[in-house]
């Protein structure tokens, strides 16, 4: 028998068996469906987490904030310092700018500084928009900017992209921990069944073998049978996670955090992964429970 | 074809079902194997084809050492030998035509060859017009003569039959006897174990008797119908 032969057999025998013991195969399909999804939730985090992070380190700014009262000659230095390769955009934001920009961003508030007042609550400050690739060798630079008297105070958004990106990594940790333990659990319970399965027709085992099937015949149909355990397993993960996604969505706009991590669905590489882990899973479970020992009958061979 | 050497088999429980068994069997022969119940009868058909090993002695089947024989080729060795359990052996949830089709689907034969040597397999025990059955179907007889078809699907070189014609009436034992003495007349070695004294006084030839696992006989036996099995019976 050739290989196709064999594995269209395999498949008649493996999708016969899971019709006639569903009960015991959907606790299967299930527990690794379970994991996969599980996972999936903190992969699909990630990745968008992820994206994020890509974005904004992408838009990599660092406001200087103009120290009032500085003498000519202490600005020149300052924007002396501005002159650096890295450095793709310049901007400067007078008071008045700042205070419109104010206005604009929270309306509700545009009345707690009055122009009756006269006082002006802002300060000017310079935007300086930083080619990414260099942000590594920036740190001396912005030392040099914050020490500068004419500056009052050097916000820079790399603080709070290294808090993200460890955030980022706690998560993908959690996801790995929290999915491998239930994948682990979802291949013992695969090879539960498949176990269950095998000693169910044990007495047929031996007859097979009796009259000359090969190892190869003999348990091929029951690692089909794990492996497209784990392969519906891994599709209802993925249903359950679009589901799941299209139903976040909507509420997401209310939120500041949904949308960070739910913004695009699953990449198509990590989607087959997920498909190839559940059946992978699934095949480990029947090769664990198929060890030569598990199907041996009551005679040597 | 069948050589014993010495062999012995004892069981981990202590009880010793053959003891220092030697014979040699020819291409061709038809012999039986007799004796009372516990003899030893199916231990050395197990035996032949390494359902079991011996705990002492070596056994040669077509050459082959079967002590010996790594377990990766225990399957070639058991499609070289054709075997009619005692008790059938039929795969419950398998039709008789995907019973007895298992070993040439194995083996790659076409779907179309399939089809026409397990058709004329059961034609030959009677059974072309049960090939949809399941053994749940059929009658303890029919289950044995699907057995023997299944035995006989690939032309062995080697037919192995543990009491064949103990579930049928006299005239189906006759027919399955027929059969095998067809095979055998075909140049398959037959060995057949039976503790039917009738049946073996009616055809003769060469009858291995075990009693208590020792072989106490070795005898060429006057047929009453004839010299040639095949001929008693036709």
């Amino acid at each position: 028998m050739n290989l196709f032969q064999a594995l269209a057999y395999f498949l008649r025998e493996a999708s016969k068996s899971l019709v006639r013991s569903w009960k015991s195969s959907l606790l299967a399909v299930l527990t690794i469906a379970i994991s996969l999804f599980v996972g999936g939730l903190f992969l699909l985090a990630t990745q968008n987490l992820s994206a994020r992070a890509a974005e904004w380190k992408d838009e990599f700014q660092v406001t200087v904030y103009l120290t009032e009262g500085t003498t000519r000659a202490q600005r020149d230095d300052l924007y002396d310092l501005f002159d650096r390769s890295f450095v793709r955009e310049v901007r400067t934001i007078s008071p008045e700018d700042a205070l419109a920009t104010f206005r604009d961003s929270f309306p509700s508030l545009s009345e707690v500084f009055s122009d009756e007042s006269g006082e002006m609550p802002f300060v000017a400050s310079v935007e300086l928009s930083v080619d990414p690739s260099k942000t590594e060798s920036l740190d001396p630079w912005v030392e040099s900017l914050r020490v500068n008297p004419a500056s009052e105070m050097v916000d820079d958004d790399r603080d709070w992209l290294r808090e993200l990106g460890r955030l980022i990594a706690v998560v993908r940790g959690i996801g790995l921990g929290v999915g491998g333990a239930l994948l682990v659990a979802a291949v013992l319970t695969t090879a539960s069944v498949i176990k269950l399965t095998a000693f169910l027709y044990l007495e047929e085992i031996r007859t097979q073998r009796l009259i000359g099937a090969t190892e190869f015949f003999v348990r091929g149909p029951f690692y089909l049978e794990g492996l497209l355990q784990g392969l519906l397993g891994g599709l209802l993960a993925l249903a359950l996670l679009a589901l799941a996604w299209f139903g976040v969505r909507p509420s997401g706009e209310a939120s500041f955090w949904l949308p960070l991590v739910s913004e695009e669905f699953l990449d198509l590489p990590v989607q087959g992964a997920l498909l190839l882990g559940g059946a992978a899973s699934g095949l480990l479970g029947a090769v664990l429970s198929l060890r030569r020992e598990s199907l041996r009958g009551p005679e040597s061979d | 074809m069948i050589r014993f050497f010495g062999v012995t088999k004892r069981f981990p429980g202590g009880q010793t079902a053959l003891r220092d068994v030697s014979f040699d069997l020819d291409a061709g022969e038809f012999v039986f194997l007799t004796g009372a119940s516990g003899a030893g009868k199916t231990t050395l058909l197990r035996l032949i084809y390494r359902e079991d090993v011996p705990s002492e002695g070596q056994i040669l089947v077509n050459g082959r050492n079967v002590v010996g024989l790594p377990a990766a080729k225990v399957p070639y060795l058991r499609r070289s030998i054709g075997v009619v359990f005692q008790d059938f052996r039929l795969i419950p949830r398998k039709t008789v035509f995907e019973n007895v089709c298992y070993l040439p689907m194995i083996l790659g034969e076409s779907v179309k060859r399939q089809k026409e040597i397990v058709l004329d397999a059961l034609q030959s025990v009677g059974l072309g017009h049960r090939m949809n059955a399941f053994p749940r179907e059929l009658s303890g007889g029919e289950q044995q003569r699907v057995s023997v078809a299944r035995a006989l699907i690939n032309r062995p070189d080697i037919l192995l039959a543990d009491e064949p014609t103990g579930n049928l009436d006299p005239e189906l034992s006759l027919e399955i006897m027929h059969l095998f003495a067809e095979v055998n007349r075909r140049g398959t070695t037959v060995l057949l174990a039976s503790h039917d004294p009738g049946m073996i006084a009616r055809l003769g030839g060469r009858v291995l008797t075990l009693d208590n696992g020792e072989l106490v006989n070795d005898d060429m036996e006057e047929p009453i119908l004839g010299p040639d099995p095949a001929e008693s019976l036709t």
